[in-house]
């Protein structure tokens, strides 16, 4: 003869007054008899079932977060926020590794007298440019099209990815920087690295990031290397308090401008 | 109800000018672009998407300026649109696409973003798949997760770049059930190469080409462009504009007719052939 679950059984099942041995006993049956997992089915309210569905379909769909991704939440970043932010190519792991390459190789290079030391001033403050340039645009960004067209602030994307890839980035340099023989040249990189960046970002209200940065670059780089050209002492003209100083108020001023943009106050408002 | 107005639109790229006074009301319902290659249709589609400018004349969606940083974003908040190409974020499910687009749309609840998000997948048909990496994904595969993409939050207005492009004539007829079923009470602009979708689905036809608008009216007003210039015979007339053997081995001709030859009704295909026909042999006198 076969065995079916007493329908007062089965509600007290239901109902969570079950526990232990028992329960698992039901479930085991249950799993095995159809007319039992019929009452049972009948007996559980509609909107639990698609309560638990519901949870099961978010724990299944939803979407792993990568490793940057894990940080930036870590450090308190929003979820969604962090979602966007980590979807800069220039935050890619493969990006990430060939920037610790050239750092490494322009860390190595100083050890071999003034030249190398000059090499690492030109590359140390550019990486983080070129890596705010990879962060987003047109040429970038596969999704640029369907994220320009959607509601959600351009600048305050531009500047949530900018801040982290420069953060990224400025960690490897600082790393590669702990390798140069003299501590003037390895902390002389941060304030023109300061105001390349936020030079490339005040001019991306008018240009494209990527032409803005590959602006911005070649205007650091092409005097040192004519000074170079010409014997010129590059390496004490870079690592003096004149051009500290300067690269510190270029660094104020562009950042001043850039809070004259009314889109940046509204990116910076949302963010409150 | 007018969704939006194109007056006079000019736009350049060096020396190609692909949008030259293109004028044309875009109303509720499902209007069709049809257009040759480089008639500036793409172009028009990302002017009315907001993701480009243009160099004079004047745009409205809903009566919001897209020059207008505040009203643009209004405009971007009602806006669904696919991308004639769109791109994919390297390593990304199906899921993980659409959702990385709903957070771009402000849907920023996790859990409303995500019923969202399945809610989209499933009208296109790829719950299935949801879980697979976008680029290992057959071309109509991913361009269903676009369209899915630009589905999110109910748009009032769907501006679509060929969306039909790569997909199989079943995924084709569950787009047209798609977007007939978006059409209702919204606008959608549709633009596209087949005259076929645009005969099954549009209430509005615009013809644009080198940058204007050549016509704008109903699908049986530009099949009626044909009437009395389409004929068969059994062998090509050199005096067609256009003629090509058909599958019961008669040639089907477009043009003018020689005389006691039995014109047949003509197709909105016909009609869209000879109105771009005409417009050449115009520009070229």
């Amino acid at each position: 003869m076969t065995w079916h679950i007493p329908e007062p059984m089965a509600l007290a099942y239901v109902s969570g007054e079950v526990q232990g041995a028992r329960a698992a006993s039901i479930e085991a049956h249950v799993m095995t008899c159809a007319t039992c997992r019929s009452l049972v089915g009948r007996e559980v309210p509609t909107d639990r079932l698609d309560a638990i569905w519901a949870d099961v379909e978010e724990l299944v769909d939803a979407p792993r977060p990568s490793w940057a991704e894990r940080l930036l939440t870590r450090v308190g970043v929003p979820e969604s926020d962090a979602r966007l932010v980590a979807s800069a190519p220039s935050l890619h792991l493969s990006w990430l590794t060939a920037v610790a390459g050239v750092l490494a190789f322009a860390a190595w290079a100083s050890q071999n007298g003034d030249r190398g030391l000059v090499l690492f001033l030109i590359v140390a403050p550019i990486v983080p440019v070129v890596a705010v340039a990879g962060a987003y645009g047109r040429w970038i960004d596969p999704t640029y099209e369907v994220s320009v067209s959607s509601s959600y602030p351009t600048m305050r994307l531009l500047l949530l990815r900018a801040g982290a890839v420069v953060v990224a980035s400025g960690v490897l340099a600082a790393l590669a920087s702990l390798l140069v023989p003299d501590a003037r040249v390895a902390a002389a990189w941060v304030l023109p690295c300061l105001a390349l960046v936020t030079v490339t970002l005040a001019l991306s209200r008018w240009l494209p990031l990527l032409w803005s940065a590959a602006f911005v670059a070649t205007c650091y780089v092409m005097p040192l290397l004519g000074g170079l050209h010409q014997d010129a002492d590059v390496l004490a003209f870079v690592i003096s308090r004149a051009a500290q100083l300067t690269a510190l108020v270029v660094a104020a001023a562009a950042v001043t401008f850039m809070f004259t943009d009314p889109q940046l106050r509204a990116a910076l408002r949302r963010s409150q | 109800m007018i969704a939006a107005t194109v007056h006079d639109v000019h736009r350049r790229y060096g020396r190609t000018q692909a949008l030259d006074g293109a004028t044309f009301d875009i109303g509720s319902g499902v209007t069709g672009l049809l257009g040759p290659n480089g008639a500036g249709k793409t172009t028009l589609l990302r002017i009315l998407a907001t993701v480009a400018a243009p160099d004079s004349g004047e745009v409205t969606v809903f009566g919001r300026h897209p020059a207008n940083a505040t009203e643009r974003t209004e405009i971007r908040r009602r806006l669904g649109y696919l991308p004639q190409d769109p791109g994919f974020q390297r390593g990304f499910s199906v899921f993980e696409f659409v959702d990385y687009v709903a957070i771009l749309k402000e849907l920023s609840n996790r859990r409303e973003r995500h019923d969202e998000v399945r809610r989209v997948i499933e009208a296109v048909d790829l719950t299935s798949v949801s879980g697979k990496r976008v680029r290992a994904l057959s071309g109509g595969m991913k361009r269903r997760t676009a369209l899915a993409a630009s589905l999110l939050g109910d748009p009032q207005f769907l501006v679509l770049d060929e969306p039909t492009a790569g997909l199989d004539p079943e995924q084709r007829l569950r787009f047209r059930e798609l977007v007939s079923h978006a059409g209702e009470g919204r606008a959608v602009l549709l633009s596209t190469h087949q005259t076929e979708d645009v005969a099954a689905l549009c209430q509005d036809v615009v013809v644009l080409d080198k940058g204007r608008a050549l016509f704008h009216g109903s699908p049986a007003e530009l099949s009626a462009l044909g009437k009395g210039r389409v004929w068969f015979a059994d062998e090509r007339d050199p005096h067609a504009e256009l003629a090509w053997r058909t599958g019961d081995g008669r040639v089907r001709h477009l043009g003018t007719p020689p005389s006691g030859a039995a014109t047949v009704e003509p197709t909105l295909e016909d009609g869209y052939l000879l109105l771009v026909g005409r417009f050449d042999e115009e520009a070229a006198a």
